[in-house]
């Protein structure tokens, strides 16, 4: 028996080692990958912050309607769900679905019709699993989006509510804080409420935008400011997708670095107390393999 | 002449920051110059190509649509992309120009027109600026 007992707890061990020996892989990968994702978030900043300074002028300079900003009575909102492409990577998937589900099912009870457009292959299987209406299914690969396809992405959002198959886009995503904590989180996309332009001004910390949008009342907008401002929307659409893409990378590779890491703390540690186990039972098989001869040899005399 | 502050941003990275003495850059009304001292300012660009001169000549890039933003500190290009006419890959240019062409002419598809069309300005925009540099 103790042999057998000894084998198993020996091959136990190994499959462990195997398991751990991709867990740390995957850690290392998630790692190098995080420091690449965060580099494309820093370096989309300027852009995104500059669109958003110019649009915030153009709203504060004049109180006009443009499409993008029209509140009707809101029948049908399209909701944008950015999840990962594979599992491994802790609550991160989980979390955001779950969110998304929630404000689906609350959207649904005030009267609304939803439909779906999932980003990133586990969003598009589980919305496809529990049939909700999907709008959309082409971006089932989120990891690298460039900027031209979250253009083509964005392009295709903004079409649909042009032409008024929807008249709200919700966007449900996970943002970055740390490398240990990811929050998922929904924001409304379209329309732009211009309340909301200057109130997001006041909590972003940034008192230099605030100066401008004082003396920009001389600016000459050409061909006039509203079509400026619907040049500029397409284009703060793609810049806030794409680096809500970014950033929803951003924390799919932290969540999956964090779980690969204490899946591989737990690894070695089950090496430990199955290798004291080992020894143990190798002890005990040794010590009554002597006790038996013992026992013969004295059996002899 | 006299230098301004000139920054261009894309998505990916800052293209340019550093002074210039005059850009020409495509606008939906038409190209324009912006020289020093130029008037608060805000338009739309469209894909074209842009001409940057400073100190040392003259340099030239094809741009996509953006915006292009003129204030008292200088002037602030933000375009979805922008190369230098050297670094334009003229084959895949002519691929999306032929792509884009197909949509176009095939009345099927109306509702990609207007991608197309921005798609195919761009394109148009990389072989000008690309083709003139060789």
């Amino acid at each position: 028996m103790a042999t057998a007992n000894i084998k198993d707890v020996k091959r136990r061990i190994k499959s462990v080692e195997n398991t751990m020996q991709i867990t740390k892989a995957m850690e290392l990968v998630a790692t190098s990958k995080l420091r690449s994702a965060k580099e494309r978030a820093v370096a989309s900043q300027p852009y995104f912050n500059t669109l958003y300074e110019t649009m915030c002028e153009i709203q504060s300079d004049r109180g006009f309607k443009s499409i993008y900003t029209k509140k009707e009575f809101l029948k049908t909102v399209l909701v944008v769900v950015l999840a990962g492409d594979r599992g491994l990577a802790g609550g991160f998937n989980h979390n955001v679905l779950k969110l998304a589900e929630e404000k689906i099912k609350s959207l649904e009870k005030d009267g609304r019709t939803v439909k779906v457009f999932p980003i990133g292959k586990k969003a598009v299987e589980y919305f496809e699993k529990r049939k909700y209406e999907i709008y959309n299914k082409e971006y089932q690969i989120s990891e690298n989006l460039t900027m031209s396809r979250a253009i083509s992405l964005s392009e295709k959002v903004i079409s649909g509510f042009r032409n008024g198959i929807y008249d709200k886009v919700e966007l449900v995503y996970t943002t970055f804080v740390s490398t240990l904590v990811q929050n998922a989180m929904s924001v409304t996309v379209l329309p732009i409420e211009s309340n909301d332009l200057k109130d997001l001004d006041d909590t972003k910390d940034n008192s230099t935008s605030k100066d401008k949008v004082k003396k920009s009342a001389l600016t000459l907008y050409e061909p006039s400011a509203e079509e400026v401002f619907d040049g500029l929307i397409p284009k703060y659409i793609s810049g806030l997708l794409f680096c809500s893409i970014v950033d929803s990378y951003a924390s799919e590779q932290a969540a999956r670095r964090t779980a690969m890491e204490s899946a591989s703390d737990n690894a070695s540690e089950m090496i430990d107390s199955l290798s004291l186990l080992y020894n143990r039972a190798r002890q005990a098989q040794i010590t009554q393999e002597l006790n038996e001869i013992v026992a013969g040899q004295m059996g002899n005399n | 002449m006299k230098p301004f502050k000139l920054k261009i941003v894309t998505p990916e990275k800052i293209f340019f920051d550093g002074e210039a003495e005059q850009i020409t850059i495509r606008t939906t009304e038409g190209d324009i110059g912006i020289l020093a001292n130029h008037i608060k300012y805000v338009c739309n660009i469209v894909a074209g190509p842009l001409k940057i001169k400073d100190s040392r000549g003259e340099r030239e890039a094809a741009l996509s649509e953006g915006i292009l933003k003129v204030s008292d500190e200088g002037a602030t290009v933000l375009a979805s992309a922008v190369e230098w006419a050297d670094e334009i890959d003229l084959e895949r240019a002519e691929r999306a120009k032929k792509k884009a062409e197909d949509i176009l002419s095939d009345k099927s598809r109306a509702d990609e027109f207007g991608r197309a069309e921005i798609k195919l300005k761009r394109a148009l925009a990389r072989l000008s600026v690309g083709q003139r540099q060789r």
